[in-house]
C-alpha cells in the first residue's frame, strides 16, 4: 500500500512542478517599529484567519523572517491574487543594544537582542535579493521618511526592479503626515493607512490586487 | 547627526532638504554623513557654533573616506558588543559577509559565506 502511496506522491509531484502557478511571495519591508507585523498579522487574519507574529513597542521585536503562505486577496472587481506574505525584520544602519534598554529590557538581553537583529537585518536583505516579487515598503507617517536608510532601500527595491507599493502607517495619530512620505516618493503609490483600527485597509487591499496581480 | 557639504564643508541638520536638492552655498550634492560621537571627538569646541566653510582639500582630510558607509568594504560592524553598524548596500549585494571590528581598520573575513553557500543552498531546495 504505502509503494502506492509514494508513487502517488511522486507523480503529484512531478505534475506540480510542471503545472502549479508560482505565487508570488510579497516582503513587507521597512524600519523598525513602522507596523510591519501588525500589517502582515491584519492581512493574514482577514484572509485566512490566523496570525503571523507576536508584536510589541519595541524596536525589532520581528528578528526572523516569518512567511504565511497561500493568501488570496479578492479585490473589489471580484479579481483575486494568491500571495506568501513575508514578514521581516525592520532594517536599519546602526543597531545599539542601548536602545533596548530604555524599554526596560535588562543588559544581557538587550546584547543578545542587537546580535539577532543584525542577523535579521541580514536576513531580510538576502530574501530581497533572492526570493521576493514584490514589496510593500512600510513606513511610520509621524516620523521623517527622508532617511538615508528609506532611501537607500527604496533605491535598492527600484534596482531590482521589484513593483513596490509605500504604506504610511500609524495615520491615526495627531502628528501623522502621509503627504509628506508622498513627497518623499512620488515615483511610487503611496497608501495612507491605520492598521491598528484597520482603517484605509481596502484600499491596500485594492492596490496590491492591482499592483501584485 | 549632521551632513556635512563635501564640497565646501557647509554643515546641515539631519533631514534638511538641501541633502536632496544640493548645497545651497556651492550647489554640491555630495555631503559627508556624521555619526555624532565622532563629530564630538573632532570639534572640540561648541556644537552650536557655526562652522566656518574650509576648502574641498582641507574637508576630504577632515573627513576620510572610511567614514563613509557606502564606500566600505565591510557589510557589518563590530563597534562594541552589542552594537553594530550594518552596510545595507553590501548586503544587498551578496551574502559574503566581511565583518569590521571595532573603529580600527580590522576586518574578519567569513570565507564559508564566499564558497559553497550558494549550491549548498540550491541542494536543499
Amino acid at each position: 500500500m504505502s509503494i502506492f502511496v509514494q508513487a502517488k506522491n511522486r507523480v503529484s509531484k512531478f505534475l506540480m512542478a510542471f503545472f502549479k502557478k508560482r505565487r508570488s511571495r510579497i516582503g513587507i519591508y521597512g524600519p523598525p517599529n513602522a507596523g510591519k507585523t501588525t500589517l502582515a498579522n491584519r492581512i493574514a487574519r482577514d484572509w485566512t484567519g490566523e496570525m503571523i507574529g507576536p508584536v510589541s513597542e519595541i524596536p525589532h521585536e520581528t528578528r526572523r523572517a516569518t512567511r504565511k503562505q497561500d493568501i488570496t486577496i479578492t479585490g473589489n472587481n471580484g479579481s483575486t491574487i494568491t500571495i506568501d506574505i513575508v514578514d521581516t525584520p525592520g532594517v536599519t544602519t546602526k543597531i545599539d543594544y542601548k536602545e533596548f534598554l530604555e524599554y526596560g529590557v535588562g543588559k544581557e538581553e538587550a546584547i543578545t537582542r542587537a546580535r539577532e537583529a543584525t542577523e535579521g537585518v541580514a536576513e531580510a536583505m538576502h530574501w530581497l535579493r533572492e526570493d521576493i516579487d514584490g514589496v510593500i515598503y512600510m513606513l511610520d507617517s509621524t516620523e521623517d521618511p527622508f532617511l538615508q536608510v528609506n532611501i537607500m532601500m527604496v533605491g535598492i527595491i527600484e534596482s531590482r526592479k521589484l513593483p513596490v507599493l509605500i504604506v504610511a502607517n500609524k495615520i491615526d495619530l495627531p502628528d501623522a503626515s502621509p503627504q509628506r512620505i508622498r513627497t518623499a516618493f512620488p515615483q511610487h503609490p503611496v497608501i495612507p493607512i491605520s492598521c491598528t483600527e484597520g482603517s484605509n485597509i481596502e484600499e491596500l487591499y485594492e492596490k496590491m490586487v492591482l499592483h501584485f496581480g | 547627526m549632521v551632513h556635512t557639504c563635501a564640497k565646501c564643508g557647509k554643515v546641515y541638520p539631519d533631514s534638511s532638504a538641501e541633502i536632496l536638492i544640493g548645497c545651497s552655498e556651492c550647489g554640491g550634492k555630495k555631503f559627508y554623513f556624521e555619526r555624532p560621537d565622532i563629530r564630538l571627538k573632532r570639534i572640540p569646541a561648541d556644537r552650536d557654533t557655526p562652522v566656518p566653510a574650509s576648502p574641498p582639500s582641507e574637508a576630504s582630510e577632515k573627513y576620510p573616506l572610511e567614514d563613509n558607509v557606502g564606500s566600505r568594504v565591510e557589510s557589518i560592524r563590530i563597534v562594541a558588543p552589542g552594537t553594530y553598524e550594518l552596510n545595507i548596500e553590501k548586503m544587498a549585494q551578496s551574502d559574503d559577509r566581511v565583518v569590521g571590528l571595532g573603529r580600527e581598520g580590522s576586518y574578519a573575513v567569513d570565507l564559508l559565506s564566499m564558497s559553497g553557500a550558494k549550491k549548498k543552498k540550491k541542494s536543499e531546495r
